[in-house]
């Protein structure tokens, strides 16, 4: 496992840049474009008072595009890995805590989001554990990421290749 | 698992880096509540010009939810159980609230008007000011209004009390009665047992509407005005 990691590290790095970086960059873009939209769903979990809801539904989808891009083009991995890791740990809690309560929602992860009809509470409660492992993953992508930020394709490079 | 070294020496390149995306971040949120903002006090322009509706004298159906109620008796009975903020309720009205008017006014059909309010404060004050304009007689041109201005956001901070009594004056509900009504908040009583009814008659979301006590399932994705019409007019 180890030999592996060290042959093949910085194609790895290179991997899971591209996939947190990019499901953020789809998951921001299209938010972005609907703002309202976003800071609705984020009203809809019920998790924080409304207007400071609203303002992080709409400071998100900026925020998620601005780590997609740090990511992706390879600059300031660590703390860009840090921030997606955290973003999807609020995810993750806020998924899982609206489902502990009952709450029948689209997630709005890419855009959309609200109450949804009661009659479709068996499929909601698929959705959110397919939502939750999702971003488990991506959060475990972000880990990976903290410990080996450089690799190929980086505009930053690694100050000693190891 | 041993870290990679971090280049030394990049910290101002760091700070550069972190204080852009904050920019990118602030800018965003700046730029989204001012556009929101603008949106919702331009929609209030839309009501210029609106001519009130000759009075309409409204009761309330204590048996049926406490709805507001207008044509008591008749044979042909619709329900509309809507909340003010629900944009697929607008969807509803866009499509159909120009023949429901049709209905009331020509005496077709009783039409009650189930005006719920889960979906925030707002909900509630606007639900409240809709009895209170039901009192003057001008539920509907109420009704037809908070459509047009409806936000897209819910609970921003737009239908105050204030807002909805300069909402009802822009559409000619001039009377201190209705404006005391609204901002006193004077049917909230009403508003709790019409949300309180919901369980009662099966309703779980807006729009729902029953047509001579039962349900109305529309068939095509979206309301169309046709679809509805027939429905009507077939029962």
């Amino acid at each position: 496992m180890k030999e592996f990691n060290t042959r093949f590290q910085s194609y790895v790095t290179l991997i899971g840049r591209l996939l947190l970086g990019g499901v953020l960059l789809v998951a921001g873009g299209i938010k972005v474009a609907k703002p309202t939209d976003s800071a609705n769903a984020v009203a809809a979990y019920k998790l924080l008072p409304t207007n400071v809801a609203h303002l992080f539904g709409y400071a998100l989808p900026w925020l998620e595009v601005a780590i997609a891009l740090l990511l992706i083009i390879g600059i300031m991995v660590r703390p860009a890995a840090i921030a997606g890791g955290v973003i999807m740990l609020i995810f993750i809690g806020a998924i899982g805590s609206a489902w502990a309560r009952g709450l029948l929602l689209d997630c709005g992860c890419f855009g959309g989001g609200g109450e949804i009809d009661p009659s479709l509470a068996s499929q909601v409660h698929r959705t959110y554990f397919i939502e939750i492992m999702r971003d488990l993953g991506l959060a475990l992508t972000a880990l990976y990421l903290y410990f080996f930020p450089y690799g190929k394709l980086s505009f930053e490079k690694a100050a000693v290749e190891e | 698992m041993a870290k990679q070294q971090v280049k030394s020496g990049d910290n101002t390149t760091r700070w550069i880096v972190i204080a852009m995306v904050l920019l990118v971040v602030v800018t965003g949120v700046v730029f989204s509540l001012m556009s929101q903002s603008n949106k919702e006090n331009a929609s209030l322009a839309a009501l210029d010009g609106t001519k009130l509706q000759s009075a309409i004298v409204s009761t309330i159906d204590t048996a049926n939810g406490s709805a507001i109620t207008l044509n008591a008796g008749l044979p042909k009975t619709i329900d509309i159980w809507e909340d003010p903020q629900c944009p697929v309720c607008k969807n509803f009205e866009d499509a159909n609230g120009g023949y429901i008017d049709s209905l009331i006014r020509d005496k077709k059909a009783t039409v009650r008007f189930h005006v719920l309010s889960f979906l925030g404060d707002e909900s509630v004050r606007a639900a409240n000011a809709s009895f209170c304009a039901a009192d003057e007689g001008q539920y509907l041109d109420f009704h037809h209004a908070l459509y047009a201005v409806q936000s897209s956001l819910e609970n921003s901070g737009f239908w105050t009390n204030d807002k909805l009594v300069s909402i009802g004056k822009k559409i000619g509900i001039n009377s201190t009665k209705f404006a005391n009504c609204v901002t006193k908040g004077s049917k909230i009583d009403l508003v709790k047992t019409n949300y309180d009814s919901m369980p009662k008659f099966g309703v779980k979301g807006t729009p729902t509407v029953f047509i001579n006590g039962k349900l109305w399932e529309r068939k095509s994705p979206d309301f169309n005005l046709a679809e509805f019409k027939a429905a009507v007019e077939a029962a």
